[in-house]
């Protein structure tokens, strides 16, 4: 990449995170987050029209289609804001829908849900812990988010190497709900047909899915960055055996162990996104580094909260105390398009061996 | 003289690459242990002949005149193909504390010696009473005269067998506070009173030893600054080397041996080794992205900050982690005192015991969490 583009892609990753901080400030009012957990839609469709006011959903739309056409360094900085001020909306659902729209040249769909007027999930999973897209038109699609809130949903059918994609409007859809920890729902949907929109190639709904894995793993980023801020503040400032618990060694050194997994997986997705970002750039090995990407954040959100929880003490297993709400949401995030041991066993089978 | 700076940095890493692949003995690649100076005089030479030996001095002392950049390349490409590191505490840590803190005088006298290799350096800072907290030592240099008398131990000093010359942290005055009573002295180790005792470590090997001053008479003009600023001087020169330490080198040479033994014993395919070594390369890719974000800090002309600890506690880390996974797969070949058949790729047990001092050397594991803790994550005192 030319110095210029990598100037303008750092700018345009500057301001993307400046605009975050405007409607999701990181350790913002988390009173917004808890008014919204455990009741249905489970997020505000308000700040959802928000978010397309502010280009979110269709960031990587191309600007010819009413996007901002801009690239996954971009949205994983968006994507950590958002998962540092925990916000519930569901923007990586909405921007993988967006780019499959965009692909098919869906323009009405795709105009109202880039503007934030309506919310179009795509119902891709069959399974748990899996990236396959269902050969069955039929076959009941799983772990939908904030599925109450959806206007519509897509639905791709594979054959071979392509995917349909039907769109199917929510009104009378048999859509089951079961709330999840972080406050939200997942639904199954047991799809009826639809309007068939046309079809993507299964290359595109591959790249498609890892990409919004891979702005999971930037909300796990922001998830447990902020997670870690807030024990920092705890560590410094609550009193026990009359001096602050952070100046005991054995917590001191946790937290360095714990910084040292956040810092490797700010490096691993941002390495990806990097990737991502240039041109032509072969298929395997795109994904061998979002499936590392995945898999370290996964693991290391899931550390960081826990230790975020167990070094809050007794407070931190109330509630009350805002720090479950960050593990809560790990929870949820960490598994979601693929599990750690689902994107290592991909990174080994898409990364040849290194010569050393 | 060439500025190799003016090049791009692809010209650069191809001329490196090209010096190391005609000209380094093919016999001194990937060597087990710290090669004693004589053991690598030979490649010595062939650097000295190309004016190679000081990347980062500057070109008018005879150095290469690198910036921070391309020094990484030319170490990259270094690593790349193997190549030994030599007693190289002269061009690494006393040239530059030289030229920043040295007299003219002294830097016309000791830098072209380091340069011909009349002169080898080691470094003595370490003591036993003080490794960790280096700041304690004691061994003491009082003015008599002209000349300072030295008398005290220092230990852990890499290859002083090899060396002539010792500098050393010496303390100039008991009364100050300890971090402000500490010079920087250069001692002539064929100095009477001077004793070497080499020390055999885990991997039987004499790469460190202890070395005595008893009443060792040190002219005064072999101090360099100020009497007193010692301490402060050895720490500004804590520069962009520590990033070094994190090099993923160690890591990924390990991780191939480990990859070739598990082929060896016919482990490779296991799912339980699949999946444990695919979480070691994982971790290896990931430790370079890191790594690349230092180095990138580098290239832009910035200087590292306290947070590049993470690098050396966890390249440590994972280069253990790589080793046991192989003394676990080696079954009874992990207690062989040898290489499997002859073959030094296959050694299990002399990699698990070459990544031991790893968390312990330049900083100590626990060292370097304090240093995160405290100066990174502001914890408190």
């Amino acid at each position: 990449m030319s110095a210029m583009l990598q100037d303008e892609r750092e700018d345009a990753i500057r301001m993307i995170r400046d605009s975050a901080a405007g409607i999701a400030p990181r350790g913002g009012d988390r009173r917004r987050v808890r008014a919204l957990r455990f009741q249905a839609p489970g997020f505000d469709p308000a700040v959802w029209r928000q978010m397309g006011e502010l280009g979110w959903i269709g960031l990587r739309v191309p600007e010819g289609q009413g996007g901002a056409g801009l690239g996954m360094g971009a949205f994983c900085a968006l994507a950590e804001e958002l998962g540092a001020a925990l916000a519930p909306e569901p923007l990586v659902q909405g921007a993988l829908s967006a780019r499959l729209l965009a692909a098919l040249g869906a323009t009405a769909p795709l105009g109202r849900l880039i503007a934030g007027e309506s919310l179009v999930l795509t119902a891709w999973q069959e399974r748990a812990n899996s990236l396959d897209v269902p050969g069955t038109p039929e076959a009941p699609r799983l772990f939908l988010p904030m599925a109450e809130g959806a206007q519509s949903f897509l639905v791709p059918v594979r054959a071979g190497d392509s995917c349909s994609l039907l769109l199917q409007t929510a009104e009378g859809a048999a859509l089951a709900l079961e709330p999840t920890q972080d406050g939200g729902s997942f639904g199954t949907l047991r799809p009826h047909g639809g309007e068939r929109l046309g079809t993507v190639s299964t290359a595109q709904m591959e790249e498609a899915l890892e990409e919004a894995a891979l702005g999971t793993a930037a909300l796990l980023l922001g998830v447990m960055e902020q997670a870690f801020a807030m024990t920092l503040d705890y560590l410094r400032t609550r009193q026990q055996f009359g001096k602050p618990i952070g100046s005991f060694q054995a917590l001191q050194h946790r937290a360095a162990d714990l910084k040292v997994q956040i810092a490797l997986s700010r490096a691993s997705i941002e390495a990806a996104a990097a990737l991502c970002d240039r041109a032509a750039i072969p298929a395997a090995q795109r994904r061998a580094a979002i499936a590392r990407a995945k898999a370290r954040a996964a693991d290391a959100a899931l550390l960081v909260t826990r230790q975020a929880v167990q070094l809050h003490g007794g407070i931190g297993y109330t509630d009350e105390a805002d720090i479950g709400l960050y593990l809560r949401r790990a929870m949820v995030l960490a598994n979601q398009f693929g599990t750690a041991a689902l994107h290592r066993r991909r990174f080994a089978a898409a990364q040849p061996e290194a010569e050393a | 003289m060439t500025d190799f700076n003016a090049m791009t940095d692809e010209d650069f890493r191809a001329e490196v690459r090209r010096f190391v692949e005609d000209e380094y003995p093919a016999h001194l690649r990937n060597p087990p242990h710290r090669l004693h100076w004589q053991e690598g005089e030979e490649w010595f030479r062939i650097v000295q002949k190309k004016g190679w030996v000081a990347p980062g001095w500057p070109r008018e002392l005879g150095g290469m005149g690198l910036d921070a950049s391309k020094q990484i390349i030319l170490i990259e490409e270094y690593e790349r193909h193997g190549v030994a590191r030599l007693p190289d505490h002269g061009v690494i840590m006393l040239g530059p504390l030289l030229i920043r803190f040295g007299t003219e005088a002294q830097r016309a006298r000791f830098l072209p010696r380091i340069l011909s290799g009349e002169d080898v350096w080691c470094q003595g800072y370490s003591e036993p009473g003080a490794g960790s907290d280096l700041a304690s030592l004691r061994t003491e240099a009082v003015l008599e005269g002209e000349d300072y008398i030295v008398n005290g131990q220092k230990i852990w000093t890499t290859l002083a067998t090899d060396a002539n010359w010792i500098f050393c942290l010496v303390r100039t005055d008991r009364s100050a506070r300890k971090q402000e009573g500490i010079s920087f002295l250069l001692i002539d180790m064929k100095s009477p009173g001077v004793t070497v005792r080499p020390i055999i470590n885990l991997g039987l090997h004499d790469e460190f030893c202890e070395v005595f001053f008893d009443n060792v008479r040190v002219p005064r003009e072999n101090l360099v600054g100020e009497p007193n600023r010692g301490w402060s001087m050895a720490k500004a020169l804590l520069g962009f080397e520590r990033i070094f330490l994190g090099s993923p080198r160690q890591s990924a040479y390990a991780l191939a041996r480990l990859r070739m033994l598990a082929e060896r014993m016919g482990v490779s395919e296991e799912p339980d080794f699949q999946e444990r070594y695919t979480r070691l390369r994982c971790d290896l890719e990931d430790h370079k992205a890191l790594y690349e974000t230092f180095v990138a800090v580098l290239r832009r002309g910035e200087s590292l900050g306290a947070d590049v600890s993470m690098l050396k506690l966890h390249q440590s880390d994972l280069f253990q982690r790589i080793t046991e996974l192989m003394l676990e797969i080696g079954g009874e070949n992990a207690g062989l005192l040898k290489p499997m058949e002859g073959n030094r790729d296959l050694h299990p047990a002399g990699q698990f015991i070459e990544a031991r001092p790893t968390t312990i050397y330049g900083g100590s594991s626990e060292i370097q969490r304090g240093i995160l803790a405290k100066a990174v994550l502001e914890l408190p005192g």
